[in-house]
């Protein structure tokens, strides 16, 4: 017999009480871990669009950085466009190690697709330079296997090819050869027009924006939009990246008038406070439930020393100091904690994928990867969160008992 | 101390206790020696003042003033923690409602002091007191497997493990019947005789305390007549 088991045992009189009393301290540990997993994952799953993109800077027109952050990673449509010549201009920079010119425009899905669903759907379209964009994404690959083998990349000047990325293919049914329709509404124009590519190669899943998008050569995207000489995006990679070569590259070129240059880090930290309000509102909810289970504790243990008054003022006769009762009510509550900790640990990790899907459809979040990351390192705070609720929430219930005077508590007890 | 020293020794023992504005004198001047070896009843009316003076020289309580020698040692005065450590291993307890632990065994409720006392248990020792009170057979079973005399007479293995010197039983058969009860006071009376520990008893009930050496009965926190019975 230890403190440790006597602790235990005694938990174990009331099984229903002390269960709910776990089940409330478990939901409230697998909250907190489940939104701390959101956190870390939403934040790797940004740096790792990010990373995907091939470029650590986007040099594109003056606008609004939200927009150009969501365009950046979901591969929306930017409605101001920069002249054609930026890219020459920006090129010559000698801190520039790789750059890309990109023109992004929408078209319309109704003629092609065989999905009834598809009648108003669109398409991104991606402009874009082959040589470079290659360069600037080399694990880009094309999908092999039956219907998809033969793959390649159009030539700069063709005006009937296009790349499909992984998820226009899978959801249009297209593969290798097919036919591919969009319909275009060029600049200045009032009337749709209709045009059909041919399929010469369909992307493998990149786990980014790529995947939603179709591939043309810029200079036939340009003339399908009618934006000759026009850009969307301009790409750069620095040959070196630091805060301090970064802001000496945005000083040269934010002197042009209608550029803005939109850096990787700028991107991360927008898109993380486009969702830090949801995140600040889900933090709140999870101390409320923290300091409801903390009350729950409360409550349990003062309830079991209640009724185990008689017991106590019989142990503190036979020899049980103040200092032994109040560790054996501290230890009982310390113990409820950190199987509570333990039980909502568990329930996080299980049910993180339930959580995720739901945020995903409360909040759209820009990134395509996991967004919960539940870490060794977060479990364990968890757990210390746990152990450090146990020590704070026994200390009142634990001097309570250790106080009553033997008499007192025995006559109490008859 | 030597063998011809009280045990216990009491000199004007007093304790008042405060009731609102009103001071009640529950123990009023009580001067008593016990012997070791000795069986002593505390007797008297319900408000007599029975449990106050048990509760004295259990040192679970304190006295307003008088002098109180436990075992050889100035016991009033001092604060809780230090009443603790004049009960640890020399007073043994047995209360009118068992106070045993529901999810322990009968071996483990009688072992909880031990672990107070911080001494390992010997389950071959915790037998022994068992077969003592004849429940060495209920060992492993729970408190709400055994009757209610057996669960006195697990609260009264609980107090000898230690093996105090004394042992305090404050109205031990109030919750037993005739059969129980009488079976209870034979087991201290035994105890007395086979180990010569000092059980010192309050009861309600003439016979039981009749079978005592020595009866105490209190009146108005007074002693009204003290007596040997037996020599």
């Amino acid at each position: 017999m230890n403190f440790g088991n006597l602790a235990l045992k005694n938990l174990w009189r009331r099984p229903v009480r002390t269960g709910l009393t776990v089940l409330g301290v478990a939901l409230a540990v697998a909250v907190a871990v489940s939104l701390g997993g959101f956190n870390l994952g939403y934040k790797r799953a940004i740096s790792n669009s990010i990373e995907r993109l091939g470029f650590q800077v986007m040099i594109m027109a003056k606008g609004c950085p939200y927009e150009a952050a969501t365009m950046m990673l979901k591969g929306g449509t930017g409605l101001l466009y920069l002249p054609e010549d930026t890219k020459a201009k920006i090129e010559t920079d000698a801190s520039v190690s790789s750059i890309t010119p990109i023109f992004v425009g929408v078209a319309e899905k109704e003629a092609s697709s065989i999905r009834d669903d598809a009648a108003k759907s669109f398409a991104i379209v991606n402009g874009i330079e082959r040589e470079s964009f290659v360069t600037m994404k080399p694990w880009v690959r094309f999908q092999g296997g039956a219907g998809y083998d033969g793959g390649r990349w159009f030539s700069d000047t063709a005006e009937t090819e296009i790349v499909l990325g992984f998820e226009v293919a899978e959801y249009e049914q297209r593969k290798v050869g097919d036919d591919f329709y969009m319909t275009v509404t060029p600049n200045g124009a009032v009337a749709p027009v209709q045009h059909k590519f041919k399929v010469v190669g369909v992307l493998e899943r990149t786990g980014s924006q790529d995947d939603g998008g179709v591939f043309v050569p810029l200079k036939t995207a340009q003339k399908l939009f009618g934006r000759a000489n026009e850009l969307t995006i301009v790409g750069v990679k620095l040959k070196e990246f630091s805060g301090v070569k970064l802001r000496e590259f945005e000083g040269r070129w934010l002197k042009l008038p209608e550029v803005q240059v939109v850096s990787l880090e700028q991107v991360k930290g927008t898109l993380v406070s486009l969702v830090g309000t949801a995140q600040a509102m889900i933090a709140a909810v999870a101390l409320i439930a923290v300091v409801v289970a903390a009350i729950g504790v409360m409550n349990s243990i003062v309830m079991s020393v209640y009724e185990r008054t008689g017991e106590i003022g019989v142990m503190k006769a036979v020899g049980a100091s103040r200092a032994d009762i109040f560790r054996l009510v501290w230890l009982e509550t310390l113990l409820l904690c950190v199987v509570a900790g333990a039980a909502g640990c568990l329930l996080a990790v299980v049910g993180s994928g339930a959580v995720e899907g739901v945020i995903r459809r409360l909040i759209d979040l820009g990134v395509s990867d996991s967004l919960v990351l539940i870490t060794p390192a977060l479990l364990g705070a968890a757990m210390l969160g746990a152990v450090v609720l146990g020590l704070v929430t026994g200390i009142w219930p634990a001097w309570r008992a250790a106080s009553l005077h033997p008499v007192e508590a025995i006559r109490e007890g008859e | 101390m030597n063998n011809l020293s009280p045990l216990i020794s009491a000199r004007s023992l007093t304790r008042q206790y405060r009731r609102g504005a009103e001071v009640v004198k529950a123990l009023d001047g009580v001067d008593l020696d016990i012997r070791a070896g000795e069986m002593l009843a505390v007797t008297g009316p319900s408000g007599s003042g029975k449990t106050t003076l048990i509760n004295l020289l259990s040192c679970l309580d304190a006295p307003t003033s008088g002098e109180l020698s436990v075992a050889g040692r100035r016991v009033d005065g001092l604060p809780e923690s230090e009443l603790v450590a004049a009960r640890r291993g020399v007073l043994g307890f047995v209360f009118q409602k068992f106070h045993l632990l529901p999810t322990l065994t009968v071996a483990e409720n009688v072992e909880l002091p031990l672990l107070f006392l911080r001494r390992p248990a010997d389950r071959a020792e915790t037998l022994r007191v068992l077969e003592t009170v004849g429940l060495a057979e209920r060992a492993d079973h729970r408190p709400g497997e055994i009757s209610g005399g057996q669960m006195q007479r697990t609260a009264i293995a609980r107090a000898l493990l230690a093996k105090p010197s004394i042992l305090i039983a404050d109205e031990p058969t109030g919750n037993l019947d005739k059969a129980n009860g009488e079976a209870v006071i034979a087991l201290f009376r035994k105890l007395v005789t086979e180990t010569g520990i000092t059980v010192i008893l309050s009861t309600h009930n003439e016979r039981h305390a009749a079978a005592c050496d020595r009866i105490l009965a209190l009146e108005d926190g007074r002693i009204k007549t003290a007596g040997a019975l037996h020599s």
